[in-house]
C-alpha cells in the first residue's frame, strides 16, 4: 500500500525517460501531471485509512532484503510522516503543474521530478536507517541536475554548491547511522530495534551532534545554510517549490525522527542550546531577508527563519510544541510553495525580481492584480497573521515552547515580527506604487498560471480557520514521543512560565 | 506616411525650443499629434466613442441646471425625462440653427439603446442605475466642478464668471430661488438665514448650464467628424484639426445662458441678452480647467499640506488630461476611469479590432482607449491653440517675418506649459509620449 507512493512515481519516471523524443513537451507534462495526481489521490486514500488514535507506526510493510548489511525494506507511517507524505505529493503535483508547457528536455525534467518525489516519499516512509539513507541520497543527483540544467544564470555554481553541501550532509548522516548501529551492537538497521539508552552520555551527544549537523545542513540552520539562497534563487520556480517545500522538511523530519526520538536523553541535555540555535536562526533569517534586494532571495531567507521555529519547538519537546513543529513544517511547505510560485509568475511576466525595479503590480488592468493579491496573502500567512495557517503553526510553537524556553521563544516572536517587516517591504515595493509607463506592457497571466496559487491559497485559509484538520493527525504521535523524553528541562523555569 | 514636412516651411531659422519639432509642425499648420493614419484612426474613433456619452452629458447637465435646480435631495437627477432625450440639439437635424452634424437632433440611437439595455438586459432604469449599468454622469459633474473651482481664469476676457458675482446676477437668482421654494417655509427660512449658501449653489447650476451648452456643440462636432472619416473625408490629422478650428469659429458666437424652468415659467438667471458667447465663456475656460488643470487625483497625489505636492496656486495645477497618467486607470482614486468606462461601450468596431491586436487585447482596452483619448485631446488642444493664433495673431502663410516670429513666440509660450519644472509638471506632460506610436 505504502510502496505505491514510492514506486509508482519512480517507475513512471523510468518510463518517461524511455519515451521517444518526438513527443511534445506538453503531452509529457500532462502525463506526469496525471500520474502525480493519482499518487496524490492514493495518498489521500492512505490518509483516510490512517487511524488517528494510534500513535505508533501504521500500515507497515516488511521485506527482508540484505540481511548481512542489516538492510531491510521496512515501511511505516505515523502522525508525523503522514502529513509530510501528503505535502510531498501535493507539492509534486503543484510543481509539475506550474512548470512551463514548453520546457526544454521535458522527458528528463519530468522523470527527475517524479524520481525525486518517489525518493522523498521513501525517505519519509523508511523504518530502516539504511533504507532511509538510500532514499535520502537518491535526492542528491536529480536535484543537482534540476538546478543546474533548468536554473537561472548562476545555476552551475548553485548546483555544485548544493551538491557538495548535501553530499557532506549525507556522509555525516551515514557515519552517524553506522556509529549508532555498531556502538549499540544492534544486529540490523531497523528503526524499532534500535535503542541508545545503553550508551554513555558523551557518546550519545556525539552521535546526536552528527545527526544535528547532518540534517542541519539540509534544513538548513545557520551557519550551515549558505547553499540555500543560491540553490533556491537559481532554481526555476517548480524546483524551488520542491526544494523549499519538500526537501527542507526531510531535514526537520530527520532531526525529529533520528535525533529526538533516538536520543531522548542527549536531546534533553542539548535542548537549551538547540533552542537558542533555533532562535538565532529565526532572527538571522529575518534580518538578512530585510537586507535583500531580490524578492526570491527574500523568500529564500524567510525559509531559513521559519525553520528556526521548528528547531525551537523540537528543543522544547512538549507535546504542544511538537504538534506545532509538525504543523509548522506543513504550513511552511505550502506557504513557501505559494510564494515561490508567485515570485516565479512575477519574474516571467515582468522580467525582473529586483525590488528597485518592480512596482505597482497591484494595478488592476495593466498590472498583475490577482497575483499581487495572492502575494499579499502569502506574505501575511508567512508573517503569522491570524486566519491563515502560518499563525496557527507559529502560535502552537510559541505556546508549547514558552514554558520551557521563554527567552528563545520571545526571540522567535521578535523574529516573527521581523518577518512581517520584510514582507511589508517586499509587498510595498512590488505590489504598491505606480507602474512605470515605459516598461509596464506585461503579458497577461493565464488562468492555468493562477491555479496552483489559488489552490494553495484556499488551503492556507482553510487550515487557518479550521486548524483541526492540520493538527488532528499529529497529536497522538507527538504525545507518545514526548513521553520518552526526560522531563529534566521542562521544569527549569517554571517561575517564568505564564500561568 | 507623414504628411507634414519635417523642416519648417517658414522663412524663420529653426526653433531652438525643446519641442522644436512640434513647433515647426504647428507653424506648418499641423497638430501637436504626429500625422499618421494610425493616430487619425485612434482620435476619430475616440471622438465617436466620446460623443455618445457626451450626448447624454449635455442633456443631463441642462436638465439639472434647468429643472432639478436647487433640489436639496436630487435623488433622480441622472434620470433624464423623455423631454430632454427628445430635445433638439441646436447643431444637428433639420431644424438646426447651424447644422454641424447631418444626423438626428434627438438623442443618439446608440445612447438610447444603451440606456434601454445597458451591459446587461432590458430592465427599469432604476435597476440599471442601482447595478451601475449606466452612463457615469459623475464625470460630467466633476468637469463642471473643475470649471467652478478654477473661476477667475481669464479675468478680463471672461465676463461670465465676473457676472456671477454681480448684483444683477444675485437679483436674478434671488427671484428664481424664491420661486423654486415657494410654499416651502423650511427652505425659504434657510434661504433667509444663509442666503450665500443658496447663491453659491445657484452659481454651480449656472456652470452646469455653461458646460451643458459647451458640450451641446462638441457632441455633434464629434459625430460629424466620425461620419466624415467613415466617408473617407479626412486625409490626415491636420485635416481633423482644421475641421475643429473651423467649427470653433463657426460656433464662437453662440450664446451662453442659464434659464431655469419652475412650474412652467422661465426664469432667466443669465439671460441670453448679456451676450456671453460660446468661445470665450465656455470653450476657453473649459480647455483651461479640464484639459490643463482640474484637481489632483486622490489616487496619485497627496493633499498633505506639509508635503507640498499640490501647488499653492491654482494656475500651477496640472492634472488635466494633457498631463494625466492613464496607466492607473481602473484603479481607486483615478477619476478619468469614469469616462473611460463610458467610452468603452461606444467604441467603433475598427478601434476594438485595433486594441485587440495590442498589449493585453480586450483586457486592457480601458487603458489603451484612455491613451487614444489623450492623443485626441492633444489634437483638440492643438485646434484651440491654432484658433487662438488665428484670432489673436497672424496667418501661417504671412510673408512678414516679424509676424511669423510673433506666431512662433505664441506657439513656444503654449508649449512652455509642458516644460515647466515646478511640481514635476514637465514629467507629467504627455506631449513627449504621444509622439511615439508605441505609447499605448
Amino acid at each position: 500500500m505504502l510502496s505505491v507512493l514510492i514506486w509508482l512515481p519512480i517507475i513512471t519516471a523510468a518510463f518517461i525517460a524511455l519515451l521517444p523524443s518526438n513527443i511534445p513537451a506538453n503531452r509529457i507534462r500532462l502525463g506526469a501531471l496525471t500520474l502525480a495526481g493519482i499518487v496524490l489521490l492514493w495518498n489521500l486514500f492512505i490518509l483516510f485509512k490512517f487511524d488517528i488514535n494510534n500513535p505508533g507506526m501504521q500500515l507497515q510493510e516488511y521485506l527482508p532484503w540484505n540481511e548481512t548489511l542489516g538492510l531491510s525494506y521496512q515501511l511505516g507511517v505515523d502522525g508525523i510522516s503522514i502529513l509530510m507524505l501528503i505535502l510531498n505529493s501535493l507539492l509534486t503535483w503543484i510543481a509539475i503543474y506550474s512548470s512551463s508547457q514548453q520546457i526544454e528536455r521535458p522527458r528528463l525534467f519530468y522523470s527527475l521530478i517524479l524520481l525525486v518525489s518517489g525518493g522523498v516519499a521513501g525517505a519519509f516512509l523508511a523504518e530502516n536507517l539504511l533504507l532511509f539513507f538510500l532514499f535520502y541520497e537518491l535526492e542528491l543527483i536529480p536535484f543537482y541536475l534540476l538546478i543546474s540544467i533548468w536554473g537561472g544564470q548562476k545555476r552551475a555554481y548553485a548546483g555544485i554548491k548544493f551538491l557538495i553541501y548535501t553530499a557532506v550532509s549525507g556522509a555525516l548522516i551515514l557515519a552517524t547511522f553506522l556509529g549508532i548501529v555498531w556502538l549499540t551492537g544492534s544486529p540490523n538497521f531497523n528503526y524499532d530495534s534500535l535503542s541508545t539508552q545503553a550508551l554513555s552520555t558523551v557518546l550519545q551527544i556525539t552521535l546526536l551532534l552528527g545527526i544535528l549537523i547532518g540534517f542541519g545542513i539540509k534544513i538548513p540552520l545557520i551557519p550551515l545554510h549558505t547553499w540555500l539562497p543560491d540553490a533556491y534563487v537559481e532554481a526555476s520556480a517548480p524546483i524551488a517549490i520542491l526544494l523549499g517545500g519538500v526537501l527542507a522538511k526531510l531535514g526537520t523530519y530527520g532531526i525529529l525522527r533520528f535525533g529526538m526520538e533516538l536520543f531522548p536523553q542527549a536531546w534533553s541535555i542539548l535542548a537549551p542550546s538547540l533552542a537558542i540555535w533555533g532562535a538565532v536562526s529565526a532572527i538571522y533569517g529575518a534580518v538578512v531577508a530585510i537586507a535583500q534586494k531580490d524578492i526570491k532571495r527574500m523568500v529564500a531567507y524567510s525559509s531559513i527563519g521559519h525553520m528556526g521555529y521548528i528547531l525551537l519547538a523540537a528543543a522544547a519537546s512538549t507535546s504542544l510544541a511538537l504538534v506545532g513543529a509538525v504543523a509548522q513544517m506543513v504550513s511552511h511547505g505550502i506557504i513557501l510553495a505559494i510564494l515561490f510560485h508567485l515570485v516565479g509568475v512575477v519574474e516571467t511576466k515582468v522580467g525582473t525580481r529586483e525590488l528597485d525595479k518592480l512596482n505597482g503590480l497591484m494595478s488592476p488592468i495593466r498590472g498583475l492584480p490577482l497575483i499581487s493579491g495572492l502575494l499579499v496573502l502569502g506574505g501575511m500567512a508567512s508573517a503569522g497573521i491570524p486566519g491563515m495557517t502560518g499563525f496557527i503553526a507559529e502560535f502552537i510553537v510559541f505556546q508549547g515552547s514558552f514554558s520551557v524556553f521563554p527567552i528563545p521563544t520571545l526571540l522567535c516572536v521578535v523574529a516573527s515580527g521581523l518577518t512581517a517587516v520584510y514582507f511589508v517591504i517586499l509587498l510595498n515595493r512590488t505590489c504598491f506604487g505606480k507602474l512605470d509607463n515605459n516598461l509596464a506592457y506585461y503579458p497577461k497571466v493565464q488562468w492555468y498560471e493562477k491555479m496552483p496559487a489559488l489552490i494553495l491559497a484556499v488551503l492556507i485559509l482553510f487550515l487557518g480557520v479550521q486548524p483541526t484538520w492540520l493538527v488532528r493527525w499529529i497529536e497522538p504521535t507527538t504525545t507518545a514521543v514526548v513521553a520518552t523524553i526526560p522531563a529534566l528541562e521542562k521544569t527549569v523555569t517554571p517561575q517564568l512560565a505564564l500561568k | 506616411m507623414v504628411q507634414t514636412p519635417d523642416k519648417p516651411i517658414t522663412k524663420l531659422p529653426p526653433s531652438t525650443h525643446e519641442f522644436a519639432e512640434i513647433i515647426h509642425r504647428l507653424e506648418a499648420g499641423g497638430s501637436m499629434l504626429p500625422d499618421t493614419p494610425e493616430n487619425l484612426m485612434q482620435i476619430i474613433g475616440i471622438y465617436k466613442a466620446y460623443a455618445v456619452p457626451m450626448d447624454f452629458y449635455w442633456r443631463d447637465l441642462l436638465y439639472i441646471a434647468e429643472r432639478v435646480f436647487l433640489n436639496p435631495l436630487p435623488f433622480f437627477k441622472y434620470f433624464l425625462p423623455k423631454e430632454y432625450l427628445e430635445r433638439h440639439n441646436h447643431y444637428a437635424g433639420d431644424d438646426a440653427d447651424l447644422r454641424i452634424w447631418r444626423g438626428e437632433a434627438t438623442a443618439h440611437p446608440e445612447l438610447l439603446a444603451f440606456m434601454e439595455k445597458g451591459e446587461t438586459f432590458k430592465m427599469p432604469k432604476l435597476f440599471h442605475h442601482l447595478f451601475h449599468d449606466r452612463i457615469n454622469m459623475e464625470f460630467a459633474e466633476a468637469c463642471m466642478r473643475a470649471m467652478l473651482w478654477h473661476r477667475h481664469m481669464y479675468a478680463p476676457v471672461n465676463q461670465f464668471d465676473a457676472y456671477l458675482d454681480s448684483e444683477e446676477y444675485k437679483a436674478n437668482a434671488d427671484r428664481a430661488i424664491k420661486a423654486y421654494f415657494q410654499g416651502n417655509p423650511v427652505m425659504l427660512g434657510l434661504y433667509k438665514l444663509f442666503p450665500d449658501m443658496f447663491l453659491e449653489q445657484c452659481r454651480q447650476m449656472s456652470y452646469y448650464a455653461n458646460l451643458g451648452l459647451f458640450w451641446e456643440v462638441m457632441a455633434p462636432v464629434f459625430f460629424e467628424m466620425s461620419d466624415i472619416y467613415d466617408e473617407g473625408g479626412f486625409k490626415g490629422v491636420p485635416d481633423a484639426m482644421n475641421f475643429l478650428v473651423n467649427g470653433i469659429f463657426a460656433i464662437a458666437g453662440r450664446p451662453i445662458y442659464h434659464h431655469v424652468y419652475i412650474r412652467g415659467e422661465c426664469y432667466e438667471i443669465i439671460p441670453k441678452s448679456k451676450g456671453f458667447t460660446w468661445l470665450y465663456e465656455a470653450a476657453l475656460p473649459y480647455v483651461e480647467a479640464v484639459f490643463y488643470r482640474t484637481a489632483p487625483f486622490r489616487g496619485t497625489k497627496s493633499y498633505n499640506a506639509q508635503v507640498g505636492q499640490v501647488p499653492d496656486k491654482q494656475e500651477d495645477f496640472h492634472y488635466g488630461i494633457l498631463y494625466a497618467d492613464v496607466f492607473p486607470v481602473g484603479t481607486a482614486g483615478i477619476p478619468p476611469t469614469l469616462l473611460m468606462q463610458d467610452m468603452l461601450h461606444f467604441l467603433p468596431s475598427y478601434l476594438v479590432e485595433y486594441y485587440k491586436k495590442h498589449c493585453r487585447g480586450e483586457d486592457d482596452m480601458l487603458i489603451q482607449l484612455g491613451i487614444s483619448f489623450q492623443r485626441s485631446m492633444y489634437n483638440v488642444t492643438s485646434a484651440v491653440i491654432q484658433a487662438l493664433r488665428t484670432a489673436l495673431l497672424y496667418p501661417l502663410d504671412d510673408q512678414n517675418p516679424k509676424h511669423l516670429q510673433a506666431n512662433r513666440e505664441f506657439f513656444e509660450a503654449q508649449l512652455n506649459r509642458f516644460c515647466r519644472p515646478e511640481y514635476g509638471m514637465r514629467d507629467a506632460a504627455r506631449l513627449r509620449q504621444i509622439q511615439r506610436q508605441d505609447y499605448r
